[in-house]
């Protein structure tokens, strides 16, 4: 069975620059660190592939922003399993679909928490979180990620839970889009 | 008062705070040593508190949190005004700094 929310959709085609890579569970022993490093070497890699008229630094610092919030939540919440990420420009369209696996119940909870989240203006909804987060001091994640991309870079974001093709749990493929500019 | 590692530091001259670095911590409780010298500003009441992001090249949603969590505190102590230095150059800050003026109107944002 397939599960779809938000924009699960890619729009880059067969002339887009694209990019690929697989982080293998072992024996890297994959870890909070690698996170970061992987979303600045893919910010930095595409930032050299934009077309004029696109603010590198600007492009640089928004894809690794996204990548990296994406690929925190994929590493807090994997259930074993490689993350794989596939990611592409086209114009000043750039797409990228980060694929992870989750245990049932994780999987149960997060769509609960997209679809409270597909019905609200991100903007709105950021700042209550806020509100609530400093209220719950003892509350461990902030839940800001996915807020910030869609209010604050304009993203747009999808999520497909696919049961079938794992043989335990479920696999979650992220669709992130971002206009450059 | 400072935090320093390899990546950011965190320091503190009167009552200004200077962040520096890539802050990209795995949430709260990873925060709260930073958070803990953000309070310990703000409990000496001064008139003003100054952050001074100008030197923060990238922070994640966690550490977002982390300011937010820290302006609503000071959102509560009128006698506390605050002041948000940012940069141009830095491009999270012009996307995401607006947020803590929308959570408290009488904080100071210059982004320059």
């Amino acid at each position: 069975m397939v599960q779809d929310f938000g924009n699960t959709t890619a729009s880059n085609g067969s002339d887009a620059t694209s990019f690929s890579l697989k982080l293998r569970a072992e024996p890297l022993e994959l870890s909070w660190h690698h996170c970061g490093v992987t979303s600045d070497f893919i910010g930095e890699y595409f930032s050299r592939a934009c077309r004029q008229g696109i603010d590198p630094v600007d492009a640089r610092h928004s894809i690794s922003y996204m990548i990296n919030e994406i690929l925190e939540n994929a590493v807090k919440f994997r259930h074993g399993g490689d993350v794989e990420l596939v990611s592409s420009l086209e114009d000043d369209r750039f797409e990228i679909r980060i694929m992870n696996q989750i245990d049932d119940e994780t999987a149960e909870k997060f769509q609960g928490h997209l679809t409270l989240l597909m019905d609200r203006e991100p903007g709105e909804l950021l700042l209550e979180r806020i509100e609530e987060n400093a209220l719950n001091p003892d509350s461990s994640g902030s839940g800001l990620g996915l807020l910030t991309l869609m209010s604050d870079y304009g993203a747009k974001l999808g999520w497909s839970f696919a049961s079938e093709r794992v043989s335990e749990g479920v696999e979650l493929t992220t669709f992130a889009s971002l206009r450059l500019s | 008062m400072e935090i320093s590692t390899n990546d950011y530091r965190v320091w503190t001259e009167g009552s200004t705070i200077h962040y520096e670095g890539t802050m990209r911590l795995s949430g709260t409780d990873a925060y709260a040593p930073i958070l803990e010298i953000m309070n310990s500003i703000l409990s000496s009441k001064p008139e003003l508190i100054t952050l001074d992001l100008t030197g923060l090249e990238f922070l994640n949603s966690s550490g977002i949190n982390l300011l937010a969590k820290f302006t609503i505190e000071i959102r509560k102590q009128p006698e506390v005004g605050v002041r948000v230095l940012g940069s141009k150059s830095i491009p999270w800050q012009s996307k995401s700094l607006r947020n803590l003026q929308r959570l408290h109107p009488a904080l100071e944002l210059t982004i320059s």
